[in-house]
């Protein structure tokens, strides 16, 4: 596994009044990498990926992007500098096609020029399996059409880190392989990617290590047959007392 | 990843834009003619029809696009026209080109606006731009180097005979037609009106794709209110005359809303329809009053509540053909 970091986070906090959503979390990601997220409903695995695309703005701590501070950026900044992401529930230009969703980060983020774009989106939709669905309007997709369509529109970007947020809910077997054999070639090009998934199945086909968190806080984190072991993940999360 | 794909086609003409954009030169050509082939009150007719066109596009792209709901446009409407008829009668300058001059006005105006209002969410935004323009209203109602409340009037017109006029008339609302819609078009054709719509559909995610949707909000804002206080330039010269009342009468707002919204929002063709409603329907039954603004409050009621995508949605239903057609279609039996 190369050592370059791609990024670091050191004691990142989320507060909502009171209530503390990401609390004091550190943790790093080298280039290359696929790391896991995983932990029960309300850990704080989505505000985590919130305040690492800039949707939220954290309370503390830090984050840096390739070595350069991050924290300050604004979301389409950390977008442009290579920062791609998926909503949890999808998130689509609902007028605009298939294909101009993907045009939006290739031009924007990615600031191809128009034909390169085209061919770039093009090729993308096909990776995606949502070539047939090229022109329909994103807000016509059936829901597991509109998952593959964040997954399309954050690669569209070309991002250099890759946030998946809970992509492989309600695939088939099949799709669910489909989806994997995706994202071992997205890493195999050298895209470092974060995790967040409940079907576990699918996590560990891909990720090289995984991350544990439960009421903000990080709880775990290693490699995954490690981290599974682990009595703590496994009674928090799987529900297993010791 | 699969083979890379190479030279993906994309259609972007509809044979009813090609139709469309026949029909614009032809309406162009015969605006431009029209002091040789029309009476002065069709001409008269003509440059309110193109203030409204360029008004109500202007409103649809800050409100349908960026998402910036202003009910204070008339602002720029009344400072344009105040700058008008100061160069022109004050200073001297040539009064058609004071036009293109009192352009500065609703752009630097435009600027602490936006500056001052950008925090402010949906109706507190637009309360705003209400404040704001109420605020110029009331200063330029106290400035008597602007006549007060009084207003101006353009006497240096008198030195241009009525052919003269019309002539330029014709020509600055053919260009006003060719900068606002014209523009619009270019612009939502562009790699900034991509992200426009993307940002008109989901403001957050755009952000979270690349866009950046401050900036963007920010040059829409002031080429609208630009866009607007040419139209306001144009039709109160044509008036001759301006008062605060008038200049910076809400009725603009009102009206931008309702032609927008009966016509369709989030859509060129959308506000050309409105316009064309409106306009008609003023001269037709615009006689009848208080009933007819309430007819035409119903109407914007019902159009809000069934029927989103106003008159030309409706349209839209029957049939995809666009006269401006904006987005990107991939040309899909090239390849699988």
């Amino acid at each position: 596994m190369p050592d370059r970091k791609i990024l670091v986070a050191e004691g990142l906090t989320k507060r909502f009044g009171a209530v503390t959503v990401v609390d004091d979390v550190s943790f790093s990601v080298a280039a290359g990498e696929v790391l896991g997220i995983l932990g029960p409903n309300g850990a704080g695995k989505t505000t985590l990926f919130n305040l690492i695309s800039g949707d939220l703005a954290a309370n503390g701590g830090e984050l840096s992007l390739d070595g350069s501070r991050l924290s300050a950026e604004p979301p389409y900044r950390r977008c442009q500098r290579g920062i791609g992401r998926t909503y949890q529930v999808p998130q689509p230009f609902g007028a605009m096609t298939a294909f101009e969703n993907l045009l939006v980060p290739a031009m924007m983020s990615a600031h191809l020029r128009e034909t390169e774009a085209y061919d770039h989106c093009a090729q993308v939709l096909r990776d995606c399996g949502l070539w047939d669905h090229a022109n329909t309007p994103a807000g016509s997709l059936t829901l597991l059409n509109r998952k593959r369509l964040e997954l399309a529109r954050a690669l569209a970007g070309k991002p250099k880190l890759l946030l998946l947020d809970e992509i492989a809910g309600g695939l088939t077997d099949a799709e669910g392989a489909e989806l994997v054999a995706l994202i071992r070639r997205v890493r195999d090009q050298g895209v470092t990617i974060i995790w967040i998934e409940h079907v576990l199945h699918a996590l560990m086909a891909v990720a090289d290590r995984i991350l544990v968190l439960n009421f903000g806080a990080k709880i775990a984190e290693g490699a995954p047959d490690e981290v599974m072991q682990n009595p703590e993940v496994q009674r928090v999360y799987m529900g297993i007392e010791a | 990843m699969t083979q890379p794909f190479q030279h993906a086609r994309v259609q972007r003409a509809t044979p009813s834009s090609r139709i469309a954009m026949s029909l614009c030169v032809i309406v162009l050509v015969g605006l431009v003619t029209m002091p040789w082939w029309a009476s002065s009150g069709n001409i008269r007719w003509a440059i309110e029809l193109s203030c409204y066109l360029a008004i109500a596009q202007m409103w649809n792209l800050l409100a349908g696009y960026a998402g910036l709901v202003s009910v204070g446009q008339q602002a720029f409407i009344g400072v344009a026209g105040y700058m008008l008829f100061v160069l022109a009668q004050n200073f001297g300058v040539n009064p058609f080109v004071a036009v293109i001059l009192s352009l500065i006005a609703p752009a630097v105006l435009a600027v602490p606006t936006y500056l001052l209002l950008r925090r402010l969410d949906g109706p507190y935004f637009a309360i705003g731009t209400w404040v704001v323009a109420e605020a110029v209203r009331l200063a330029t109602s106290n400035i008597d180097y602007l006549n007060a409340g009084a207003g101006l009037t353009l006497r240096v017109m008198t030195q241009y005979s009525q052919h003269e006029r019309e002539v330029a008339f014709v020509i600055l609302c053919a260009l006003l037609l060719v900068a606002t819609i014209g523009g619009s078009y270019w612009l939502l054709r562009s790699r900034i009106g991509l992200a426009l719509t993307a940002m008109r559909d989901n403001p957050v995610a755009a952000a979270s794709q690349g866009v950046n949707v401050g900036r963007l909000r920010f040059a829409i804002f002031i080429a609208a209110a630009v866009g607007t206080g040419f139209a306001g330039a144009i039709y109160y010269m044509a008036q001759l005359r301006i008062t605060p009342a008038a200049g910076f009468d809400p009725f603009w707002a009102s009206m931008s809303i309702f032609i927008v919204m009966v016509g369709g929002i989030g859509a060129i063709e959308g506000a050309i329809v409105g316009a064309l409603i409106y306009f008609f329907a003023d001269r037709l039954f615009g006689e009848y009053g208080s009933a007819y603004l309430i007819v035409l409050g119903l109407l914007t009621l019902i159009i809000a509540l069934y029927a989103r995508g106003g008159v030309w949605g409706l349209l839209q239903k029957l049939g995809d053909h666009p006269w401006f057609p904006v987005q990107r279609k991939l040309v899909l039996e090239d390849k699988r």
